[in-house]
């Protein structure tokens, strides 16, 4: 008997339970030959094979097994237009804010700016400081600030830093790892001086997303950041989203508590994570568009239990667009996203979504 | 039934259940099984073959050492031509391993003048000069300013021995073909991050039609917001799913060996 379910890109595919069995058994090895960590076992793989298979539209988890939803992208995803995966109402941040409260009965909300990036909030944070205390006048949702640490934006022509991939190119090393730790200097000065403003106006928790998109000197920067935001804001609560699965080597010889950053995966960035003080951890794990939904579904839900096993703080797997064994695709595919989800929380064992 | 251009294997046809588009036949595709069999952990060689030795110097970064090896198989009597199938298979693993976390970039780069160091010595001694790898110019799509994938897939490119031109982030369209006059390439590589900007890439495509130009050259999309099937509906030649996927992707639409 066929199943209906995807490939990684969304496309439908009809597959076997035998053939999906394959996929979820060369997913499952994959993560572990890549991360090095344990395959999941042959119960999983079972369990797994019957979230995929399932003939229902959508799943859902067992009652009992309900996580945590929290979301990133601030508003945006309510207010943005359609290319950018949001559903273009026309409405201000504040009362897209109230409809993650109200109508989503989300767990968390966040206020986000359109850039999404954190350095273009410094010149306008009287502005967000504005937005957030009437946010915290309208809602009793713990509201976090989101943003990305984007390293990009510190190296020219957007920034004063020399863009360290032309430096690299033309084999000047040195002088590229001096700009990336300069830029990841000034970044955490910058998130220093964002964040102890927004606090100081009732702040919750602070989303730092999309953490080493630039590489290794973005998580570098973060981390520090961290160390530093939990003396300064005692109260604030700390999410750290990544990226990506592993950690891009663009420095390579950073380090931080003895650990080098490049090439990390999950289960390790985790650890480093919560020594700088995050109080919850968001990984990524990337999908294969070329691959089957089978196949990138276990290979996430591989890496992440690792993650999960590891740590000690709670886990918010990042699942969306091309993430967690979710289809690369603009609108997600509703039954790949609720088997993934219902993958991660069951299998993996994620506190939170 | 359709075939992709893009990945032969994907072969697509239309079924009108479900409101669904297209479903994919699974038969089709038999690579998604494929397990990374080539992801192997980089070992440290210390050989005494000299084209052993001339792989283990490029996969260990080592130019003077490539040299060295270069000029040992020379002195050998090995096969220039022979010896250069080595150098390039050192590149295709380092490759592999970038893909799996266990090379960064500055390695690459590395890894890539070790290989030109060696080639160098090699390419005099050869009776028949190798054509060129091809000419890429690659750039990052109008309204994106993400260009770290990209700098990744030149880098990657440029080690693999293409000549590279790269023409930056946030690209107008009309720079795109302008390049395409001005360099006349063999490949043009369009980078888009986000699904916003990603139809950048068809208007690239369109603007060449436009010009006459698209049939001389090659176009290879990719990005995290692209996928096989967008390149298909584009009418791209080739998808690259991720820097090292680019390469191989770079070398098949030119009909050059991986």
């Amino acid at each position: 008997m066929e199943c209906l379910t995807r490939m990684g890109d969304g496309t439908p595919v009809k597959m076997t339970k035998e053939q999906i069995k394959a996929e979820i058994e060369a997913g499952t090895k994959d993560a572990a030959h890549r991360a090095h960590v344990p395959e999941l076992n042959s119960n999983e793989i079972e369990y797994l094979m019957e979230i995929v298979s399932d003939p229902s539209r959508i799943v859902s988890v067992v009652p009992g097994k309900e996580a945590v939803v929290t979301h990133d992208v601030g508003p945006l995803k309510v207010m943005a237009d359609q290319s950018n995966s949001g559903v273009s109402i026309p409405c201000s941040r504040e009362q897209a804010m109230c409809i993650y409260e109200r109508a989503f009965a989300s767990d968390t909300t966040e206020l986000g700016h359109i850039d999404y990036s954190f350095k273009p909030v410094k010149p306008i944070i009287t502005q967000e400081q504005s937005v957030l205390q009437n946010v915290n006048l309208i809602t009793t949702i713990p509201v976090f600030y989101g943003a990305m640490p984007n390293l990009g934006l510190y190296y020219a022509p957007d920034g004063p830093f020399v863009e360290p991939i032309a430096l690299i190119k033309e084999g000047k090393m040195s002088e590229a790892k001096v700009n990336m730790e300069k830029a990841a200097h000034q970044f955490v000065e910058d998130l220093e001086y964002i964040t102890t403003r927004l606090y100081a106006v009732g702040l919750d928790g602070l989303n730092i997303d999309t953490t080493a998109a630039a590489g290794d000197a973005d998580f570098w920067g973060t981390l520090m950041a961290v160390e530093k935001l939990k003396k300064s804001c005692p109260y604030l609560s700390i999410e750290m989203g990544m990226a990506g699965e592993f950690i891009f080597g663009f420095h390579t010889e950073l380090e931080y508590d003895g650990t080098r950053l490049a090439g990390l995966f999950p289960h390790q960035q985790v650890k480093l994570a919560e020594k700088a003080g995050v109080d919850i951890f968001g990984p990524v794990v990337n999908t294969k568009p070329s691959k089957a939904f089978a196949w990138n579904v276990s290979r996430a839900v591989t890496m992440v239990k690792q993650c999960v096993k590891d740590s000690k703080i709670p886990i918010h797997v990042n699942m969306g667009m091309g993430v967690g064994g979710i289809p690369m695709y603009e609108t997600p595919p509703i039954d790949a996203v609720t088997r993934a989800n219902k993958a991660m929380v069951e299998i993996a064992g994620v506190d939170g979504l | 039934m359709q075939k992709s251009p893009v990945n032969a294997n994907l072969a697509l046809a239309k079924l009108p259940i479900l409101g669904l588009e297209r479903i994919m036949i699974y038969s089709h595709v038999k690579s998604t099984i494929e397990l990374q069999k080539n992801c192997k952990r980089r070992k440290i060689m210390s050989s005494t073959k000299p084209l052993e030795e001339l792989k283990d110097a490029i996969l260990n970064y080592d130019v003077d050492g490539a040299k060295k090896a270069a000029e040992k198989c020379l002195a050998a009597n090995i096969d220039p031509a022979k010896a250069l199938n080595e150098a390039s298979n050192a590149m295709k693993k380092l490759g592999e391993l970038f893909d799996c976390g266990e090379a960064f970039l500055p390695q690459v780069v590395v890894a890539g003048d070790a290989m030109k160091a060696a080639s160098g010595i090699l390419l005099k001694k050869l009776s028949t000069k190798p054509t060129k790898t091809g000419k890429v110019v690659i750039g990052t799509v109008e309204g994106d300013v993400h260009d770290v994938g990209k700098g990744i897939v030149s880098v990657m490119l440029d080690a693999a021995g293409f000549e590279v031109i790269d023409i930056g982030r946030d690209v107008p369209t009309k720079t795109f073909v302008e390049k395409v006059k001005e360099l006349k390439p063999n490949i043009v590589g369009c980078s888009a991050l986000l699904t916003v900007t990603r139809l950048r890439q068809r208007d690239i495509i369109d603007a060449l039609k436009k010009e006459g130009l698209r049939d001389k050259v090659k176009i290879l999309v990719g990005g995290g917001a692209t996928t096989g099937v967008w390149a298909e509906e584009i009418g791209a030649d080739a998808w690259g799913e991720d820097a090292p996927d680019a390469v191989r992707k770079a070398k098949q639409v030119l009909g050059l060996p991986e």
